[in-house]
């Protein structure tokens, strides 16, 4: 399945949902939020979230900052 | 007698209560575990984050990490990186997701070279966030009528600069800052360009409830004692201030030991 990730393109391998995306991707378990297509999805939401082809996908993290 | 400084002078911001004045950023520093040391040296209770993109390499450095795992300790995400409202009114909201607090340090400044708070988008994402039940602190201009009207759209602080970020400029802004300290009602915190503990000493003097240090911390030659040091001096400048400071002689010099003329022995 074709998927923009941080504005480049992925090529999922087995992934349908935004859980097992993040697994695919080696961020299971990190503190990260996912916006899919411009919509925050809440971590608790991740496995019921279904991905569909030609979806955006972002995927932030807290950094060190002022 | 009781003692100040003896943790009876607590303040209180979006309805939690805190006893550190000195609020501590975790950028610049050059590891993980200075970081944390910095922020445990500090006492500080309140500790800024910012969010950016996961790079594609999953095995970024997690320089957070370390920092969930202390006890005590209020996420505060910045906005830095937003260029205007609806840009950090996002980020916010990306920050609770992950800060797991409504704390939010709205911080707009869209010019690389100065850093220096826009005003207006600063405004319309503070009254946008507010309104959300975020708790605002907003990064703004050493201005009191901006601070008055983000008092008045529900900021639940005010984080006037000192002097440009990562500048070490120190409280250029003094003048101004008393201003909108003998106004507010909410805290005032100094947020930017401190660059030695008697700066955030002096701050706290006049009047300030808190400050916010990060470059001047992790840019020092020895983050940790640096953070111990700015620790010590807001507690002398909040001190000092309740104390009461004596006023100023006038440019006339009023004796301290008493003048009697008894070497000479005139009037005797």
């Amino acid at each position: 399945m074709k998927l923009t990730v941080n504005g480049e393109a992925y090529e999922a391998k087995r992934a349908e949902t935004v859980t097992s995306l993040l697994e695919e991707m080696g961020f299971g378990g990190r503190a990260v939020v996912v916006v899919l297509n411009d919509e925050v999805i809440p971590a608790v939401s991740r496995d019921a979230c279904g991905l569909r082809e030609g979806d955006c996908i972002d995927l932030f993290r807290l950094v060190g900052g002022g | 007698m009781e003692r100040q400084g003896n943790g009876q002078d607590d303040w209180i911001v979006g309805g939690r209560r805190f006893s550190s004045r000195l609020l501590m950023g975790t950028g610049k520093f050059q590891d993980s575990e200075t970081m944390v040391g910095a922020v445990l040296a500090s006492g500080a209770q309140i500790v800024t984050v910012a969010l950016r993109r996961v790079g594609r390499v999953s095995r970024e450095d997690d320089m957070l990490g370390p920092l969930h795992r202390l006890g005590g300790i209020t996420l505060m995400p910045n906005t830095s990186g937003a260029r205007n409202a609806a840009e950090a009114v996002r980020a916010a909201r990306l920050g609770r997701e992950l800060g797991g607090s409504p704390f939010v340090k709205v911080e707009i400044h869209p010019n690389p070279h100065h850093l220096m708070p826009d005003p207006i988008e600063t405004f319309e994402a503070a009254r946008v966030l507010a309104a959300e039940g975020f708790v605002v602190m907003p990064y703004m201009p050493a201005d009191p009528v901006l601070a008055r009207r983000l008092e008045d759209v529900g900021c639940a602080s005010l984080m006037p600069l000192g002097s440009a970020i990562g500048s070490g400029g120190g409280l250029a802004t003094a003048e101004m800052l008393r201003l909108i300290i003998r106004d507010a009602r909410i805290p005032v915190i100094v947020d930017a360009g401190l660059r030695s503990p008697s700066e955030a000493a002096a701050a706290l003097e006049m009047g300030c409830d808190a400050v916010l240090v990060n470059s001047a911390v992790a840019a020092s030659g020895d983050p940790i004692a640096m953070a111990a040091a700015f620790a010590q001096a807001v507690v002398a400048g909040r001190n000092a201030h309740r104390a009461g400071i004596m006023p100023r002689g006038g440019g006339t010099a009023l004796a301290t030991s008493p003048l009697t003329e008894f070497i000479s022995g005139e009037g005797t």
